[in-house]
């Protein structure tokens, strides 16, 4: 009762007005705008302005921190280097690329013959080579994960996708179900896995459908249903209902790795045909957009674009009533200037109207410690934050927070908590330096 | 291009449904009175007239007691929000600010507190010391320290019980009339008799399933336990409160009375039952020690809570000289809502190691003494001083 396991917190998806329509494939945008930014890590640029660049020549690299490089996702002339909205809200600089349209593929790009025969050695090698981060949303590169030293027994494939509005993955996995399993096994080869559990939420039986006439060919893979909860994707959630075990740092420590059904998917191509990283699906939705859908696109596509092949915004859209958020409605960031770029962490791009209310004052009901995933005392961690306590910020384990955003969600007075916990972390961070 | 709004994540809120947020859930808390207050009602006014004792107008004064307790907090919350905001002051404001400031809720909890025939002006001024001593003054919604129902009532009763007294106000009006009782409550008999005794505390009134009806003498709201557990059942179903309040604190207030009758040699059930249904034990219980601005926010400080108020209930109840002990020991413990919250949190997230586990031995180090003090007071009061009690009192 007291010390309980996280139930989570059903959330309605909201996922059908985006789900109606099939995934889209958009190709070929004007331009693309390549953001040399990956996670914290700055990139050098590798071109020049006025050089042709092919679909899959490496652009940028950073080998002093993880060892990152990201790839031209369209051919055509490097134009300029200059700064774009990106989805962690900052402007970055990115480098533009005019697409000639004429699809000219690096040398890299060719069938690989011995797929079978591959060591795990060579499977990390092509995580590396290509560029592989978590679609998910972390935006972690790959091979950093399967580099461990601890023994890893199973795979997680996580097909989850909680977050409500977005159906970019469960598009993806109907679309290329083989893909996924194949994926997934080089995954399982590169960890020297036994096994490989894809998670899904229960209610989309598609995915089971789409997957089941490979699943004779693939004995090792196992379809496991999760609930229809929030935050059921969070990756120790899942490692917890998968394998029963948990752990503290990393899922390694339950010889578990997890990686998103999109990576997965995007690894089998980099096995088989050396294709990098370079496009990704996203969903563009909301109740702001007119004809909500799924895109597969190229990385650096001007969401713009997407959102015109959606056929724009609603009529009556008053901008400064809606929200524009790069990424899901929970975790997201809103986005001022509707001029962002697709890059490799995001995952849709929601325009939502904002509910405007008169809200009373935080009135202590406990809600948001009874819903947190992590068992925080968020209305206390506030507390700490605004009067500075470092101390107890470390008592009250501020920095174990995950912002999944489900105090503020379930909060019933309509308090910004998960932004006074957040602070408080960063407090914490940099009082403890 | 066009320029959005800002905003933070999450902008998912829980709270832009229509069905919820802090409005429904005060709403719900108003909604969960209406048994309580309709109890109050029948057994004070329709039964009352039935029995052809009292007109028509007067049947209808205890609603209308309640209603005023309601309304009156409303008027003077308004006067405050008129007072201190010299910008906005037209009436569009004030009703703006009036509809989350939840004001009727102190005043008719009050009400209910009080006993029927309390004089309307000592009802205006247990208002004032609740809705703005209580609350506005500390800041207003969410901000109090003090139930401010309770601070109401405590300030009332302990400076101006002997005018509820000299109005008639221990009694309800069935038993004015009837005129059957000693003229005092179950409690007010356990203090001046200071027995264990099943035919002095219980008989007088019926049966312990007249205790459970609510049909014995007491304040208006306060008597009927079954009216009470409806509106309990209601907002645990509603998931405004969590039902584990009211069930530790009662059940603590069970367990320990059930010893000290054990002590003073009646081991039988009737006595912790007969402490729990009488005074304001289950009332309290269900809608004050679970109002959530003035107690402990998370589960586990909860918990503590409602074990703390139920070891000083019956410490203030059977070693101190109150006959009744709920709203004291409310009263005393909202005061260590903030620690029981932060030393709780520490718990939450640290367990037994380093400073969780020192704060979780405090606690239940002087929850422990508390409770052995509490036993071994009160089973000695009763065995050793029952001559010396009456005179005491």
């Amino acid at each position: 009762m007291i010390f309980q396991k996280v139930k989570g917190v059903f959330i309605d998806g909201k996922k059908d007005m985006c789900k109606k329509n099939p995934l889209k494939e958009y190709l070929s945008p004007k331009n693309v705008y390549i953001p040399l930014i990956q996670r914290a890590c700055k990139l050098e640029p590798q071109v020049q302005v006025g050089d042709e660049v092919k679909i899959g020549q490496v652009v940028a690299t950073n080998e002093q921190q993880m060892n990152v490089r990201v790839h031209a996702s369209v051919s055509g002339k490097v134009t300029a280097i200059k700064k774009v909205w990106h989805s962690s809200g900052k402007m970055v600089d990115a480098i533009e690329i005019e697409n000639n349209y004429q699809n000219q593929l690096a040398e890299t790009i060719k069938e690989n013959k011995n797929v079978d025969s591959l060591t795990r050695q060579e499977l990390i090698e092509k995580m590396e080579l290509a560029g592989i981060t978590g679609l998910g949303g972390a935006g972690f590169p790959t091979h950093i994960k399967y580099k461990t030293k601890a023994k890893i027994d199973t795979v997680i494939i996580n097909a989850v996708e909680c977050e409500p509005y977005l159906t970019c993955d469960y598009h993806f996995i109907t679309t290329y179900p083989e893909k996924l399993l194949k994926g997934a096994t080089y995954f399982m080869r590169a960890a020297n896995a036994q096994k490989v559990v894809i998670a899904y939420k229960i209610y989309n039986k598609q995915i089971r459908e789409a997957m089941q006439p490979f699943l004779a060919k693939y004995p090792h893979v196992e379809l496991f249903p999760i609930k229809n909860v929030y935050p059921a994707g969070w990756e120790k959630y899942i490692v917890e209902q998968v394998t029963k075990k948990t752990y503290n740092g990393l899922p390694a420590e339950a010889g578990v790795i997890v990686n998103n059904s999109a990576t997965a998917i995007t690894y089998c191509d980099a096995v088989e045909m050396n294709i990098p990283l370079i496009a990704r699906p996203i969903s563009i939705t909301g109740e702001g957009i007119k004809n909500p859908g799924s895109f597969y696109v190229p990385i650096g596509t001007k969401v713009s674009e997407l959102i015109e092949q959606c056929g724009g915004y609603i009529n009556e859209l008053d901008p400064l009533k809606y929200n524009y958020i790069a990424g899901g409605p929970m975790t997201g960031r809103a986005i001022l200037i509707d001029e962002l770029i697709v890059n490799d962490t995001l995952g849709a791009v929601i325009v939502k109207p904002i509910v405007e209310g008169l809200h009373p004052e935080c009135l202590g009901c406990g809600k948001c410690a009874d819903v947190c995933p992590v068992h925080l005392t968020p209305t206390e961690i506030k507390k700490a934050f605004e009067r500075k306590d470092i101390k107890l910020l470390g008592d009250l384990n501020a920095n174990k927070c995950v912002e999944c955003g489900l105090c503020s969600y379930i909060c019933p007075s309509h308090v910004e908590i998960t932004e006074a916990v957040a602070k408080g972390k960063d407090l914490l961070r940099k009082g403890v330096k | 291009m066009a320029r959005f709004a800002g905003g933070k994540a999450p902008f998912l809120r829980a709270s832009d449904e229509k069905d919820y947020g802090t409005k429904v859930m005060m709403l719900d808390f108003i909604i969960a009175l209406v048994p309580v207050i309709l109890f109050a009602w029948y057994k004070n006014g329709i039964q009352v007239y039935i029995d052809g004792n009292i007109n028509f107008l007067e049947m209808l004064y205890p609603l209308f007691f309640i209603l005023i307790g309601g309304l009156l907090s409303t008027l003077m919350e308004g006067i405050f929000f008129y007072v201190t905001d010299k910008e906005n002051r037209s009436f569009k404001d004030i009703k703006e600010k009036l509809s989350i400031s939840f004001a009727p809720i102190p005043g008719l909890i009050l009400a209910l507190l009080l006993p029927l025939y309390t004089p309307i002006w000592v009802l205006i001024f247990a208002a004032f010391i609740a809705t703005i001593i209580g609350k506005m003054i500390f800041g207003g919604f969410g901000h109090n320290i003090f139930n401010p129902a309770l601070l109401g009532y405590a300030v009332v009763g302990f400076t101006l019980m002997g005018v509820i007294n000299n109005a008639g106000g221990l009694f309800n009006a069935s038993e004015v009339i009837v005129d059957s009782y000693a003229g005092a409550t179950p409690l007010g008999a356990l203090a001046s008799s200071g027995q264990i005794n099943y035919d002095v505390l219980v008989a007088p009134y019926g049966s312990l399933w007249d205790f459970f009806l609510g049909t014995i003498p007491g304040a208006l709201g306060e008597t009927s336990v079954l009216a009470i557990l409806f509106g309990g059942l209601y907002l645990t179903i509603r998931k405004v409160i969590k039902w584990y309040t009211p069930v530790v604190y009662v059940g603590t207030v069970f367990i320990l009375s059930w010893i000290i009758g054990a002590l003073s040699g009646d081991a039988g059930l009737w006595f912790p039952a007969y402490s729990v249904f009488s005074g304001g034990v289950m009332f309290a219980a269900v809608f004050m020690a679970t109002e959530p601005v003035t107690t402990p926010t998370n589960i586990l400080g909860k918990v503590f809570f409602a074990l703390f108020l139920g070891v000083f209930t019956v410490l203030f109840r059977f070693v101190g000289s109150l006959p009744e002990g709920v709203g004291t020991s409310l009263i005393f413990m909202n005061i260590f809502t903030l620690p029981i919250d932060k030393f709780t949190g520490v718990i939450r997230t640290k367990r037994f190691s380093k400073p969780g586990g020192l704060y979780f031995g405090i606690l239940t180090g002087l929850l422990v003494v508390l409770a052995v003090y509490t036993l071994v007071k009160a089973g000695n009061m009763y065995t050793v001083c029952i001559p010396f009690l009456g005179w005491v009192i």
